[in-house]
């Protein structure tokens, strides 16, 4: 069992998600120590469930790469929400009211500057891609639930009329949510690009200061 | 006194000192569930050894690889002398708080 556990390799693709989300500093060493992990630990005490627990940490740190992200699109939208709720305006079609230019540039420049920082940092394209992809996802899901909450504690007609007013619950419980999946696709690609392009001129952030 | 470490990086600290030449990633992780007695995920170690690491409360350098890891190289960890004030510092805090009561506890009598 030792032996067979000591060559067992975790999912291939996990594996790649990883190293491509690792600063060059961390590469090594951080998907060495889970290696090490599955294959004397794991492996041994999981069995088939071992790839299960790979995943799991791989998702651990992407996720702990992306949340600091995630939190501020969330706070973002949820903030606009509260703002059409508390502070109703009146909204014309076609025109841009200023909260929601904003708004909507806060969203692309938190994007651009998660995916350039994760790019720079990993010297990877696809690393800061992935990271406002997350960052999409887990600011879709806060944002969501920040505004039920909201909508726990004001729920009176005039708060449902201003939100009916400014796109309606549906928009905010979903259809901004989603939409931002395509603006951190498209915001976090060019983010990563820029990203991409520091690490080619400046290096990558934080190089081994030390070897053996 | 300085930043006061949360409980989490005294363990990580702590497990550094007492590995001495042996403290890497997988180490560090595997001492601080034996102290905490529970499980600690993988990447809680890493971002908190990044994290003292960025406080210049630790240093590093990459040692050499084993097949196990696939010839990846291992990152060995030193205390430096602020990591050392740091945990004085929190072990002394703890002592303040604790000063005049005899440990362990006993049952608080209820008031009515």
């Amino acid at each position: 069992m030792r032996s067979q556990s000591s060559t067992a390799v975790p999912p291939r693709w996990a594996e790649s998600l990883l190293r491509i989300l690792l600063s060059s500093k961390d590469r090594d060493s951080v998907s060495g120590d889970l290696l090490e992990e599955y294959r004397e630990s794991i492996v041994p005490s999981l069995g088939g469930g071992a790839d299960r627990w790979y995943v799991r940490q791989v998702f651990g740190y992407v996720v702990r790469a992306a949340w600091m992200w995630g939190a501020l699109v969330a706070a973002i939208l949820v903030t606009r929400d509260l703002l059409d709720m508390l502070l109703p305006i009146h909204y014309t079609p076609g025109v841009a009211a200023p909260r929601s230019t904003i708004m909507s540039w806060g969203l692309i420049a938190t994007f651009v500057c998660g995916a350039a920082w994760h790019a720079w940092r990993t010297g990877h394209l696809r690393s800061g891609l992935l990271v406002a992809m997350t960052t999409a996802a887990i600011g879709g899901v806060l944002a969501s639930a920040g505004t039920v909450v909201c909508l726990a504690i004001w729920h009176d007609p005039a708060t449902m009329r201003a939100i009916q007013d400014s796109g309606g619950l549906d928009e905010a419980l979903w259809g901004v949510p989603l939409l931002l999946i395509p603006i951190g696709f498209i915001a976090g690609a060019q983010g990563a690009l820029v990203g991409k392009l520091a690490a080619i001129v400046y290096g990558c952030s934080r190089p081994n200061t030390k070897s053996a | 006194m300085a930043d006061v470490l949360g409980s989490f990086e005294q363990a990580v600290l702590i497990a550094v000192m007492r590995l001495e030449a042996d403290a890497y990633g997988r180490a560090i992780l595997n001492d601080v569930q034996a102290r905490l007695d529970r499980d600690i995920v993988p990447g809680a170690v890493h971002a908190t050894l990044d994290r003292l690491e960025r406080k210049r409360l630790l240093s590093s350098k990459l040692g050499s690889g084993t097949p196990v890891r696939a010839g990846r190289a291992r990152r060995y960890y030193r205390l430096l002398p602020a990591g050392v004030r740091a945990l004085n510092d929190a072990r002394s805090a703890v002592d303040n708080i604790w000063r005049g009561l005899k440990w362990p506890l006993i049952k608080a009598r209820s008031i009515v």
